[in-house]
């Protein structure tokens, strides 16, 4: 008949991971889930931005008290000034600066944020409100060193433009050769970030994996559907179609995650940026791997009831994958991180966070990428063997001892209700 | 023609299967008998290619079994299986896709089923919001969604009321007449031997009787004399069955006995308004073939698990 085509395996699996996937939009909670995650990653971004923005940013505003008196001639405002704007300049910010008859009225400007610092010329101090911003300090602190030296070779007896010439340097250039600086602060927050939304996926996609598996070994609906397709078709479809549902949230929440430090105003290192879309990449990975135990978990259960107890593994592994990422993920450069990094479980969820520092080499992602894909195949080869052999075994919870042992090929044979055929 | 021969099965210590064959033609409806753990389930498993056997071999028009020709066959569990959350339709389609079908041809073939079955009006329900009869009515149509050659049933009428019943056997009639085989399992054999023109009866793993209804039930030693009397009377033949207060008197004779003098014998002690000189029924054949009385039977009935 025409209307009747032969099913290739790549038909079968793709209409069963269409199902899923099908299911999977269907329901509202995913649309929600979805749109507010990627609404909450926009508003992060959007709330950084507004909160630096009552200023052009990078600029620094300083209060000078010059003199309780206030009788100061106008060529040393000039001079304090400039000598203000020249060194915030060499550290590519600007500087405003407000000058102050008495010291109170210099306090609560910096109290209430009008101003980042207050220098106390009488007093020779600078004051800050809270903790001491380092950079806004040496930038103060080298603008009293050029006023102090341009007074000093004033009363020496020198013409102000003798003074000019002497005091004009070119600024030193900052670079960096050991790059043992350390990841920024964003990069461990992106990297924080990045590993706590796997690990949510992973979980939650995970579980869907797991009660499908379960939900079609319960209703017995194996039975009609291992008819006409294969144990492994059936696995391979489950974990396609509810990782293409899966992976579509990632996406979008990492491709949010990228707008919204776009939006933030926040100076990014590139690290960060190259490092995100690839955590699409560990995602797929891990959700192969991990999706595929918690298929293999739901299908040594008959009852829903059993289904958290038959994923216990699994979820331990998960959770002290993403644990560990809390200890090794904050000294990204030590041997102990590179080598956990490239542990199949461990590295969908460790090496986002090294790359966003900066710590992890090309070598070292391949490698783990590597090994990763290469666990995930051995894991699906020995999952579909399994699973061949008891989705038709209805009853009492499998032990994962016993599902090990129907790998022996002398137990093969004699094991209950095997769907195996050509 | 599907083909059985010699299929062995053993599940660890237990040997559910030990040599089952059987044969179903084009256009021929059978039965398949027997008291629950015969290993009706386990042949219609390996019919369907669900678990790996032993020893024998399955064939379809002379080959062995293979997944392309069990494209062509159409299967219902015992156990009724469908996601309970998947509308209906859905259901049918997605299940129509996976035998082969086009999006289109499954669909107008779902839709044709539903309509046939009564449920055209549920097709956008959720399988889990319909009575159980009408699930099971979903169920058939899975099993028929790919115009099968071949349907193999799992005990299809149980828990049908008497008008889903007789939908059923209307539609399975006029599978066969165009020249579908068909294999059911039932324990309901008053439906068997009215529905079915073969049985095969299994016990304990082994066919132990199989062939023409009527032929079997004919060719049994045994014959059934029944009479009714106008009023009640007692017992004239020593280990007849009594009934209808004292009125009917049934009793089993060897096959070479005269009706006309059974009657006359009768007539002796009362007024006869009906009698009857008949071979035995089905379950009358079943029983004597699974090797039990009718007592033996109803007292296992009671320990056996409801199925």
């Amino acid at each position: 008949m025409s209307d009747r085509n032969a099913m290739s395996s790549r038909a079968v699996i793709r209409l069963v991971a269409g199902r899923e996937i099908n299911q999977r939009l269907r329901v509202k909670s995913f649309y929600i889930t979805t749109g507010l995650l990627v609404l909450f990653i926009l508003a992060v971004g959007v709330v950084t931005r507004l909160a630096g923005d009552d200023d052009a940013p990078g600029v620094i505003d300083v209060a000078v008290v010059l003199d309780e008196a206030g009788d100061v001639d106008a060529d040393v405002f000039r001079d304090v000034q400039d000598a203000l704007e020249a060194s915030a300049a060499a550290v590519d910010r600007g500087a405003t600066v407000q000058f102050f008859d008495d010291i109170e009225a210099a306090q609560v400007a910096l109290e209430d944020g009008d101003v980042d610092v207050a220098i106390d010329a009488v007093g020779q101090r600078a004051l800050f409100d809270g903790g001491v911003d380092q950079e806004v300090f040496a930038v103060v602190q080298q603008a009293w060193a050029l006023v102090e030296l341009r007074t000093s070779l004033s009363d020496a007896g020198l013409e102000p433009e003798q003074i000019d010439d002497a005091l004009t340097v070119t600024p030193l250039a900052a670079e960096s050769v050991g790059g043992d600086e350390g990841p920024s602060g964003l990069a461990v927050l992106t990297g924080t970030l990045a590993a706590i939304m796997l690990f949510l996926s992973l979980q939650t996609f995970g579980t869907y994996v797991l009660t499908g598996v379960v939900e079609e070994k319960s209703s017995a609906v194996v039975e009609v559907l291992l008819v006409r397709a294969r144990a492994d078709q059936l696995l391979a479809g489950k974990v396609i179609g509810i990782g293409v549902a899966a992976l579509t949230q990632f996406a979008l929440a990492v491709a949010a995650g990228m707008v919204s430090l776009g939006l933030s105003g926040v100076t990014v290192p590139s690290e960060v940026w190259s490092a995100l879309p690839i955590t699409v990449l560990w995602f797929l990975g891990g959700f192969a791997l991990y999706s595929t135990l918690f298929a293999l978990a739901g299908s040594l259960v008959s009852r829903q009831e059993e289904a958290q107890t038959a994923a216990a593994p699994i979820m331990y592994a998960l959770v002290a994958a993403y644990l560990l990422v809390f200890i090794f993920g904050y000294v990204p450069e030590s041997m102990a991180s590179t080598i956990m990094s490239l542990i199949p479980p461990i590295a969908p969820l460790l090496m986002p966070m090294r790359m966003a520092a900066g710590a992890a080499s090309l070598v070292e992602v391949v490698v783990a990428l590597v090994l990763l894909l290469a666990a995930t195949v051995a894991t699906w080869k020995l999952a579909a063997r399994i699973y061949e052999q008891v989705l038709l075994r209805r009853g009492s919870r499998i032990s994962w001892r016993e599902a090990l042992r129907l790998l022996r090929p002398e137990r093969a044979g004699r094991s209950g209700a095997s769907a195996k055929r050509k | 023609m599907l083909t059985v021969e010699g299929v062995s099965k053993r599940f660890g210590p237990l040997l559910a299967l030990d040599g089952v064959g059987l044969e179903v033609q084009r256009g021929e409806i059978v039965g398949f008998l027997g008291p629950n753990g015969a290993g009706k389930t386990t042949t219609m498993r390996a019919i369907m290619g669900l678990l790996t056997i032993d020893a024998g071999q399955v064939t379809w028009q002379g080959s062995p079994v293979d997944a392309a020709a069990r494209q062509r066959f159409g299967y219902m569990p015992a156990e009724r299986g469908m996601y309970q959350r998947m509308k209906v339709r859905e259901h049918l389609v997605y299940y129509g896709r996976l035998s082969g079908l086009t999006a289109a041809a499954a669909a107008t073939t779902a839709d044709t089923w539903l309509e046939r079955l009564g449920l055209g009006a549920r097709g956008g329900d959720t399988v889990q919001s319909l009575s159980s009869g009408n699930q099971q009515r979903v169920q058939l149509a899975l099993a028929l969604i790919n115009e099968p050659d071949l349907l193999v049933l799992d005990e299809p009428f149980a828990g049908l009321d008497p008008i889903a019943v007789e939908t059923l056997s209307e539609v399975l009639r006029e599978q066969v007449a165009n020249g579908v085989a068909l294999l059911l399992s039932s324990h309901q054999l008053d439906l068997v031997a009215e529905v079915c023109s073969a049985v095969v009866i299994v016990d304990q793993g082994r066919v132990v009787l199989q062939g023409d209804v009527n032929q079997l039930r004919a060719t049994s030693p045994h014959r059934y004399v029944e009479v009714e009397f106008a009023t009640p009377t007692a017992p004239i033949w020593g280990d007849a069955s009594v009934s209808g207060g004292g009125r009917r008197h049934r009793i089993s004779v060897s096959g070479d006995v005269d009706p006309a003098v059974m009657i006359d014998d009768a007539r002796a002690h009362g007024r006869l308004v009906g009698y009857s000189f008949s071979p035995p029924d089905l379950s009358e054949v079943f029983l004597s073939a699974v090797g039990r009385t009718t007592v033996e039977v109803h007292g296992a009935a009671d320990d056996a698990e409801p199925s």
